[in-house]
C-alpha cells in the first residue's frame, strides 16, 4: 500500500534536525521534533477516541500555529478521522463576522467535534451552539484522559483533510482531499529539491496552517523529508514582516514561499535597520502564488533585497489551488523567472497571445530591476512605476506584461479550452483545465458544485489564460471569486453587504477583483446599481455607506466603487449578473447605461463590429491564414 | 493620561496606516478608520510596540471604537 501522511509521522524524527521550529514574536525559537509531535498527537488520537470520535469523522481545530495546532491535527489523523483545519479569530476585529463563518463551515463539514486554544474557545460559544457538534468545542487538555492510540493506517481512498477553498460566510467551499492525493502531492513538492552532499533543504514560513500553502506545502514535505520547518504564526508576519527574512537568514532555510501580498509586504513595512545584519544568500525558492504573482512586485523585491544576498534566480512564480491540493506549474528552480509581453488588443478583443517586439522580454528581477537602489521608498517607487514606464514606451503602450507562472508539475497536465470545452492551441486565451494526482475528491456537502468543477478526471479551475513554450500564462478569472491578500472571498458575501442600503437597487450590485497591470495587488472593484426611487441624499451617502458596510461584513477594503443608473451591469439572458463580464467591460470602458436604440447607435454599433472584423481579417492575414 | 495615549494611538495611526484626518475617541475602527484584517493586526501590533503592553483575545473582543482601545491601554498601563 502506498504511503500516507501517517506513515510520513511515524518514520519521522528519527534525524536530529527533524522537527519544527517555532518563532515567537520575541524571534525566540520552541522546538518540537517530530517524534515529539508524534507522542503529542497519539495522547489527542486517545482522547478523541476515548470519547467516541470514530475513524472518517471530521474533527475541526481551531488553533494559532503553534504546537497544540500539530497535537490535535495529527492526533485526528492517527485515529483515522479527518482534521478540518480552521480560521482562528483576527485580532481586534468583527467577531460576529467570524462567529458566522464559523458557524457555516461546520456545519457544512459535518464536524463531530471542535477541538481549539483554550483562548480562542470562548469566542467560538455561538458558533458551537449553532452548528452543535456532537461531541462540542474542547481544549486539548479537556479532552478524556486515555492510553495513546493505536496508529491507524488509513486506505488511499480515505479522506486526510478537508480545507476551505475560500473562507466566506455565503457559500463555503470544503475541498475534501484523500491521503492519495496529499502524499502525490506531498511526494512531487518534495522531490523537486533533492538534498545532496553539504546541502540539506528546510523551509521556513508565516503561512497559515488552515490553507494548502502552508500546510501541505511546507509541513508534509518537512514530515516526509524529516528535515526542519521553521514556522512565524502569520499575525506576527503581517505585524512585522522583517521578522520573515530575519527568520531565512538567521535559520538558513533555503525555501520560502508566500503570496503576492507577503512580498508586497516586506517593501512598505520593512526598514533597512530591520535588515542589519540579516543574509538571505541561503534562499533557494521564494515561491510566490496563491494570488496573482505581479512583475513590478517581484522586480522590486529582488532589487531591493539583493543588498542582504537575495538572488534574483530565488524568486519563483508558482501555481496552484486548494481543488488541487496545492501546486500545479512550478517556474524553472534552476532559471530565473521571466515575464514577456503580449499585444493587449489581441489578447483582450480575440483572446490570442501574439507575442510583441521580440527582446521586449524581460528577467524579473534580472538586470532590469537590479539597478534600482536597496532603500524602501525607492523600491516602493519602482513597484509603482514598473507598469507607467512600461506604458510611456511606444512598444510597450500596446502591450501587457504576464508573469511565466512555470511548466506543469512532475504527472500533472494543463489543457486550456474554450466555453465548450474544446481545447484550444497553444496561445489562445481560455479556461484552464488540470488533471494531474492530487485533485480533490468533490466539495464536501455540494455535488452540483464538484459534478461543474470535476469531469472526467479534470478539473476545471475557473482561471483564464494561455500557454506559450509549454509555459503557463495567466490572464484572468472566469470563477466568480474574490482574492485579496492571499485569500479567496466570495463576491456574494460582498455583495449582500449593500444589498439593504438606501439607494441602492437590490440584488443589483457587482464585486470583482483583478491585478491591474503595474499594480502591486489585486484591487476590488464593486459596482452598485442605484435604484430609481433613491433620493439626491441617499445617493450622495452611497459610496461612504457601501465601502463602510463591505468593511463591517467582510472585512475587505473596497479600492473603486461606482454607482451605476439601474440596469448598466451586464446579466444573462435569464437575468443573472455576470461578474466576469461587468469586469471585462469595465476594463474596456465599455460599462455604460443602456441607452435607447436609435437609428445613429445602431450605425455606430455597425461601425463597430465592421471594424473588429476588419481588425480580425488583419490578424489572420498576418498568420498567413485565408 | 487618557489624551496621551488617544495622540500616541493618532500618531500610530498616521505613521502606520497613512490615516491623515483627526483622529476621535467614537470613531470606529473597521466602520470609521476603514481598516481591513491586516491593518488592525498592524494596529495592534503597532499600539503594542508603542506603549509596551500587550494585548491579549479577550481585551480585544471589546475593542471596537478608538476609545474603547485607548480605556485597554489605559488599564494596562495602569
Amino acid at each position: 500500500m502506498p504511503e500516507t501522511v501517517n506513515d510520513y509521522l511515524l518514520r519521522a524524527g528519527r534525524l536530529a534536525d527533524g522537527g519544527l521550529r517555532l518563532v515567537d514574536r520575541a524571534e525566540q525559537a520552541t522546538w518540537m521534533g517530530w517524534g515529539e509531535v508524534r507522542e503529542r498527537a497519539l495522547a489527542v488520537a486517545g482522547g478523541l477516541r476515548e470519547l467516541g470520535v470514530g475513524r472518517g469523522e471530521r474533527v475541526a481545530l481551531v488553533f494559532p500555529t503553534g504546537g497544540e495546532f500539530f497535537a490535535g491535527f495529527f492526533g485526528a489523523l492517527l485515529l483515522g478521522a479527518v482534521p478540518v483545519p480552521l480560521y482562528p479569530p483576527v485580532r481586534l476585529g468583527r467577531l460576529r463576522e467570524y462567529v458566522v463563518r464559523t458557524t457555516r463551515m461546520l456545519s457544512v463539514s459535518g464536524a463531530c467535534i471542535v477541538l481549539a486554544d483554550a483562548r480562542v474557545r470562548r469566542f467560538l460559544g455561538e458558533a458551537v451552539a449553532a452548528a452543535r457538534p456532537r461531541y462540542g468545542c474542547r481544549a486539548l487538555a479537556d479532552l478524556p484522559a486515555a492510553a495513546p492510540a493505536e496508529p491507524v493506517r488509513p486506505r488511499p481512498d480515505d479522506l486526510a483533510l478537508v480545507q476551505f477553498s475560500s473562507g466566506t460566510t455565503v457559500a463555503p467551499k470544503a475541498v475534501a482531499l484523500s491521503h492519495r492525493a496529499v502524499a502525490a502531492q506531498t511526494e512531487t513538492l518534495s522531490g523537486l529539491w533533492p538534498d545532496r552532499p553539504g546541502l540539506r533543504h528546510s523551509c521556513a514560513s508565516w503561512l497559515p496552517l488552515y490553507h494548502d500553502m502552508g500546510l501541505i506545502g511546507c509541513v508534509f514535505p518537512a514530515l516526509l523529508r524529516d528535515a526542519t520547518l521553521t514556522l512565524l504564526p502569520p499575525e506576527l508576519f503581517v505585524a512585522r514582516p522583517a521578522l520573515w527574512l530575519r527568520a531565512i537568514g538567521r535559520w538558513g532555510a533555503t525555501i520560502s514561499p508566500a503570496p503576492n501580498f507577503g512580498y508586497s509586504l516586506c517593501l512598505t513595512r520593512v526598514a533597512d535597520a530591520d535588515m542589519e545584519g540579516v543574509d538571505l544568500s541561503c534562499w533557494r525558492a521564494a515561491l510566490n502564488g496563491a494570488e496573482p504573482v505581479a512583475p513590478a512586485v517581484l522586480r522590486a523585491f529582488a532589487a531591493r533585497f539583493a543588498r542582504w544576498g537575495l538572488s534574483p534566480a530565488a524568486l519563483k512564480p508558482v501555481y496552484g489551488l486548494s481543488e488541487a491540493a496545492l501546486g500545479v506549474t512550478f517556474s524553472d528552480l534552476e532559471q530565473p523567472c521571466h515575464s514577456r509581453w503580449y499585444a493587449r488588443e489581441a489578447l483582450a478583443r480575440e483572446g490570442v497571445a501574439r507575442r510583441q517586439a521580440p527582446g521586449a522580454e524581460r528577467e524579473s528581477g534580472g538586470a532590469a530591476g537590479a539597478g534600482v537602489a536597496g532603500n524602501a521608498a525607492r523600491a516602493n517607487r519602482a513597484a509603482g512605476a514598473v507598469g507607467a514606464a512600461g506604458r510611456a514606451g511606444s512598444a510597450a503602450e500596446l502591450g501587457r506584461e504576464i508573469v511565466s507562472v512555470g511548466r506543469p508539475l512532475p504527472g500533472f497536465r494543463l489543457s486550456i479550452r474554450d466555453p465548450h470545452g474544446r481545447e484550444l492551441p497553444p496561445c489562445r486565451v481560455g479556461r484552464l483545465w488540470v488533471s494531474g494526482p492530487s485533485l480533490m475528491e468533490g466539495y464536501l456537502g455540494d455535488p452540483e458544485g464538484t459534478a461543474r468543477a470535476l469531469r472526467d478526471g479534470w478539473l476545471d479551475t475557473g482561471d483564464l489564460g494561455f500557454l506559450d513554450d509549454g509555459e503557463l500564462y495567466l490572464t484572468g478569472r472566469a470563477k466568480d471569486l474574490i482574492i485579496v491578500r492571499g485569500r479567496n472571498h466570495s463576491p456574494a458575501e460582498v455583495e449582500q453587504a449593500v444589498d439593504a442600503l438606501p439607494g441602492v437597487r437590490t440584488g443589483c450590485s457587482v464585486a470583482v477583483s483583478w491585478l491591474p497591470e503595474g499594480a502591486a495587488g489585486e484591487v476590488l472593484a464593486l459596482f452598485v446599481e442605484r435604484s430609481r426611487h433613491a433620493t439626491a441624499d441617499e445617493l450622495a451617502a452611497l459610496p461612504d455607506a457601501c465601502r463602510e458596510a463591505v468593511l463591517a461584513a467582510t472585512g475587505l477594503a473596497v479600492d473603486r466603487l461606482l454607482v451605476l443608473a439601474p440596469g448598466t451591469l451586464p446579466r444573462t439572458s435569464s437575468g443573472k449578473l455576470q461578474r466576469s463580464e461587468t469586469l471585462r467591460l469595465y476594463l474596456a470602458g465599455g460599462l455604460e447605461p443602456p441607452a435607447p436604440v436609435t437609428a445613429l447607435r445602431l450605425a455606430q454599433a455597425m461601425a463597430r463590429s465592421g471594424m473588429a472584423y476588419a481588425r480580425w481579417r488583419f490578424a489572420r492575414r498576418e498568420e498567413g491564414l485565408p | 493620561m487618557g489624551t496621551d495615549i488617544l495622540s500616541g494611538i493618532a500618531e500610530v495611526a498616521r505613521q502606520h496606516l497613512g490615516w491623515e484626518g483627526p483622529l476621535t475617541a467614537d470613531m470606529r475602527l473597521v466602520e470609521d478608520l476603514r481598516l481591513d484584517s491586516v491593518r488592525l493586526l498592524t494596529l495592534a501590533a503597532e499600539v503594542e510596540n508603542r506603549f509596551r503592553v500587550r494585548l491579549d483575545e479577550s481585551d480585544e473582543a471589546a475593542i471596537v471604537t478608538v476609545g474603547d482601545l485607548v480605556e485597554t491601554v489605559r488599564r494596562k498601563l495602569a
